[in-house]
């Protein structure tokens, strides 16, 4: 145990006395009744020293495990009762202490300490004094880490000043403020001291007070005067003492450039600024410092201002579209608005006059409010001559001149293609012999767009190349530009005319193909529809692709493999206008497909989806060719002979009469009359016709003379008989069909049932015939309307019997008009020979059914 | 958030033993107090291991466990179930009611040892303080049914009495420790008392 004096005065300086004896104690018997006890308890230690643990176990058997932060430590045993551990560099671990625990092997508690590791004071670095005013000094220092712990305030600060012996505990850990003595101490030697529970560490600084003066920043400042291009700056400063000169710096920001001047202030200041851009906005800023002894600079005191409005200084860059609309020009004038620096202030309107070139006493004028950037005019064919000028709050710009010239010129130019890159299309024309002002480049930066966003760019007469860029090209798109010359008289003629892609995109479409010509060797593929102008890439030409199942590919044509790995034939067009194709030498009844892809330099079209045909069979058409008239024609003629069946029955094949099949026959049979046989044919001559007109009402006396005189009707008819197209009258043999002759000419003029001829032959008289038919057809007879008209053949032999009037022609004329006579055909010898009876009833049944019924 | 809730949910246990001129149930207290061992019950484990976790090691080891270490003033809770089981509900009653006045009063003490350990640490300060609280409301829950029972209620005592100002910052980590550990075993075990008083008594 030693003892030494602690003066606050004399810090570094310590007298300590000798140690005491050393006394001995027994541990045992000093603690109380606990198993096992571990020292030092809640010692505080700073990071890096050296510690020495230990434990004391009432029983000496006990296996006891000591650990630091569950690490266990190696001890050195000194007695069987007490172990030692030494910690070298013990670490700083948490502020809230360090766990050393030890524990028996036999469930006994487990006994520790907490060791307090500190971090090590460190000197306050950064130390510095100033003063901004000269009556309070501020100092400054870096603390370094925090030294607090659980059982340790953190460190704490005194700063000493060692010429006036006063001394001041700081509240702040990093800075403290000091009074300036009021009898201007000029002279300063501090002490800052950091002070914990183990160590101490002070710094000293020793100083003029003049020299570490660092001044508030400037205040109050202000423009005057400030015109287009001129200004003034005023400031002030605070003052520190009449006697001290300031060294101001101010600096000019504006349009991307800087200035600084350097201005020596003692309460105010100034600085003219010149050289400026009308209508700019400008920053300035000032700071200050002790221009005698340099300490630091002030901050920055900062305040903008705008110079005032100019006229613009350039004319706008103006160019036109020419449309002719039905006899009229529609001049779209644009232009481009005026860059800050040549607008010198806000562009209010532009003015356009228009003046008649033609007609020099017409001019127009328009005023355009200013956030536009064209306009359109409607003119006559004339040419005029337009001024543009944009207008500000000062004054006019210089005029932009552009002629529109009445004559369109629209000469024709070949286009060139032009290959485009990333940054733009690099355009060079042919330089003009001619007077020329400068070239303009026109392009529309939307070209498929309804708006085309027209846009140029102006180049000057010596100029022949430009590289036209935009942020609006795409890939895969045709962009179009014109070089138009301007000549001196300010007239644009267009001179030349390039296209290209700033990227040429492979073809994204297929052509909508027609097949056409189907033909079992041959189809022929087309596109007219297909536009090669609005595709992503410049078409050099079409692939047909042909796949087969033979899979053979003949001349002209090659064979391709596909992405599916499909084998076909490819043809290729070189031509991109050829938009027709014929596919040959193909298979009858074979199965193809096809696709038909445009190509450019930088690929094909897309191997979309194969259109799928079929050739037809080789032999079919040719089948289809005859075979289709001939079933016309058959058709045709059956029609005809349908419709015209009865002319062609009577014309061809008329029925032939057959005088066994009569039903006078089976009426002479009924009347049992075995004398009456039939005559033939051959063995009598008609030579006369019996024409009986029959009266309403006297059926019953048809055989009196008065009222049924027979009349006979000659055959060659006279002038006072015929009376022209009359009631038609038809001689007609009673063995045709009734029904057919009904239907036939004859059917307006019915007639009753008659004999016929070969029957007549047996009755002598007209009288006898009529007195038979009246027995035998009483009823039928009622059924025929009264005042008609029934004919009867009389032989010309009974007519020479009953003394005919007439003499009547051997040669019958042929009948006239509607009136006809059915010829009856010569029966052949066979067939004359009287039928059986049967048979012969059968027949005549027969024809009766079809014709009238008699019964 | 919870801890205001929760001492919002213990006013009216509080108070219920204080208002006066009821009629005498014992199935309502044994029911409120039973109500409040469940809902401590479910915090008790959470409290030691927060309590563990700022103490560094040994005790912030995972599965630290030190059963031996005991405190002399704080009656341990660990009873064999055959004499739990022959002790009448007086004894039961008697025997929680001063473990849990012994908490309080240990409790508190543990939240100024830490208070000073670990100053920097207030979640740990509000779970020890809400702590606290409930034991005191699970005394005053106690209470009521030992009046209902018609009990005599056992006088309160200065458990702690002057031993624990002079201990080692470790010491004070271990009596931490062992305050919080007891104060869950006595929460188990009184959610036993009270089960099996609630079982007599159903309400």
């Amino acid at each position: 145990m030693r003892s030494a004096e602690d003066d606050a005065k004399t810090p570094e300086q310590s007298f300590w006395s000798n140690w005491s004896s050393w006394e001995e104690v027994d541990v045992q018997n000093s603690l109380g009744h606990d198993p096992l006890f571990v020292f030092p308890k809640d010692k505080l230690v700073e990071e890096g020293s050296n510690v020495t643990i230990c434990y004391v176990s009432r029983s000496p058997q006990s296996n006891i495990s000591c650990y630091l932060e569950g690490v266990q430590m190696q001890g050195e045993q000194l007695e069987p009762n007490v172990t030692v551990f030494n910690l070298n560099h013990v670490a700083f671990i948490r502020e809230t202490g360090t766990n050393i625990y030890c524990k028996g092997d036999q469930g006994d508690s487990i006994k520790g300490i907490v060791l307090f590791v500190s971090k090590v004071l460190e000197e306050p670095k950064e130390f510095s004094c100033e003063t901004q005013d000269l009556t309070t000094l501020n100092c400054t220092w870096d603390p370094g880490s925090d030294t607090g712990l659980l059982k340790q305030l953190s460190q704490s600060y005194t700063l000493f000043e060692s010429f006036s012996g006063k001394k001041t505990l700081c509240k702040h850990k990093s800075w403290c403020s000091w009074e300036v003595a009021p009898e201007s101490q000029e002279m300063y030697n501090f002490t800052l001291t950091a002070e914990n529970y183990l160590r101490k560490r002070s710094v000293h600084l020793l100083f003029n007070l003049t020299h570490r003066v660092h001044p508030m920043a400037p205040f109050s400042v202000l423009f005057t005067d400030v015109s287009t291009t001129n200004a003034t700056m005023t400031w002030k400063v605070h003052s520190t003492g009449n006697y001290y000169t300031l060294l101001c710096q101010v600096k000019l920001y504006g349009e991307g450039e800087v200035t600084q001047h350097n201005v020596s202030v003692e309460v105010d200041g100034e600085q003219l600024f010149s050289g400026l851009e009308p209508d700019t906005e400008y920053r300035a800023q000032v700071r200050c410092a002790n221009a005698n002894h340099f300490w630091k600079w002030s901050e920055w005191t900062h305040q903008n201002f705008t110079t005032a409005e100019a006229a613009p200084s350039e004319a706008p860059d103006v160019w036109r579209n020419v449309k002719s609309v039905q006899g009229h020009s529609v001049v779209t004038l644009f232009w481009k608005p005026l860059s800050k620096l040549q607008a010198n202030g806000k562009i209010l309107f532009y003015n356009i006059v228009i003046e008649n070139l033609d007609r020099s006493s017409s001019s127009k004028f328009l005023s355009i409010p200013a956030p536009a950037n064209g306009t359109e005019l409607n003119l006559d064919q004339c040419s005029y001559q337009i001024h543009v000028t944009a207008h500000n709050s000062v004054g006019t710009s210089p005029a932009s001149v552009i002629i529109v010239s009445g004559d369109p010129g629209n000469k024709e130019v070949e286009e060139e293609r032009v290959k485009g890159t990333e940054d733009g299309f690099s355009l060079s024309w042919k330089p003009q012999p001619g007077n020329v002002t400068g070239y303009i480049v026109e392009w529309c930066d939307r070209p498929r767009g309804p708006l085309c966003d027209l846009q140029w760019k102006s180049v000057g007469p010596t100029t022949t190349s430009t590289v036209v860029s935009s942020d609006a090209f795409r890939p895969g798109v045709q962009y179009n530009f014109r070089i138009y010359g301007i000549s001196t008289e300010r007239v644009p003629y267009l001179l030349e005319k390039k296209t290209g892609y700033s990227q040429e995109l492979a073809p994204s479409d297929n052509p909508q193909v027609v097949m056409s010509n189907l033909t079992s060797r041959s189809f022929t593929l087309s596109w007219k529809d297909y536009s090669i102008e609005s595709q992503p890439s410049f078409i050099q030409g079409y692939h047909v692709y042909l796949k087969s199942k033979a899979g053979q590919c003949h001349s002209g044509s090659e064979k391709a493999v596909l992405s599916d790995d499909a084998v076909c034939c490819k043809y290729k067009i070189d031509n991109p206008k050829q938009k027709t194709f014929v596919v040959e030498n193909l298979q009858p009844e074979s199965f193809y497909e096809f696709l038909v892809t445009p190509y450019s330099s930088v690929g094909e079209g897309p191997h979309g989806a194969f259109t799928k045909v079929t050739t037809p069979d080789e032999y079919s058409p040719i089948l289809i060719r005859v075979i289709l008239p001939m079933v016309f024609c058959i058709l045709l003629i059956m029609i005809i002979c349908y419709l015209k069946s009865q002319w062609m029955k009577e014309k061809c094949y008329p029925d032939i009469p057959d005088p066994y099949k009569s039903s006078v026959l089976s009426l002479i049979k009924s009347k049992e009359n075995p004398r009456l046989t039939i005559m033939n044919i051959k063995d009598c001559v008609p030579d006369s016709i019996e024409v009986l007109n029959k009266q309403e009402g006297t059926r019953k006396s048809l055989t009196e003379t008065e009222s049924s005189k027979p009349t006979y009707l000659y055959l060659l008819p006279t002038e006072e008989s015929y009376s022209g197209p009359g009631p038609c009258i038809c001689f007609e043999n009673f063995t045709y069909n009734q029904a057919a002759s009904d239907s036939a000419s004859c059917g307006h003029v019915p007639v009753a049932p008659k004999a016929p001829p070969s029957q007549l032959a047996l009755l002598t008289s007209p009288e006898n015939l009529l007195k038979a038919l009246e027995e035998n057809y009483m009823n039928s007879l009622g059924e025929i309307p009264a005042g008609e008209t029934s004919l009867n053949y009389v032989s010309q032999l009974a007519s020479a019997m009953t003394g005919d009037k007439f003499s009547l022609p051997t040669n019958p004329p042929e009948p006239a008009l509607c009136s006809e006579y059915k010829m009856q055909m010569a029966i052949p010898l066979g067939l004359a020979s009287p039928p059986s009876s049967g048979s012969s009833s059968l027949s005549s049944f027969t024809l009766l059914d079809e014709g009238e019924h008699y019964h | 958030m919870s801890y205001p809730l929760a001492q919002l949910c213990l006013l009216p246990l509080l108070l219920s033993p204080l208002s006066p001129g009821a009629p005498i149930s014992p199935a309502e207290p044994i029911s409120q107090a039973y109500s409040l061992a469940l809902y401590m019950q479910k915090n008790t484990s959470t409290l030691l291991q927060t309590y563990l976790q700022y103490q560094g090691s040994p005790f912030s080891d995972p599965g630290f466990s030190a059963p031996e270490l005991q405190l002399s003033s704080l009656p341990p809770a660990v009873v064999s179930f055959k004499t739990w089981h022959a002790l009448d509900d007086g004894e039961r009653l008697s025997h929680a009611q001063g473990a849990f006045l012994a908490l309080t009063q240990h409790l508190q003490l543990v939240g100024d040892d830490q208070r000073d350990l670990n100053p920097g640490s207030p979640m740990l300060l509000a779970q020890l303080g809400a702590a606290r609280l409930r034991a005191q409301g699970l005394l005053g829950n106690m209470a009521a049914i030992m009046t209902a029972l018609g009990l005599p209620i056992p006088p309160e005592e200065d458990t702690l009495g002057v031993v624990p100002f002079g201990a080692s910052a470790f010491e004070r980590k271990c009596r931490g420790y062992v305050v919080t550990r007891e104060y869950g075993h006595w929460t188990d075990r009184a959610v036993r008392d009270l089960a099996l008083l609630k079982a007599k008594y159903p309400g």
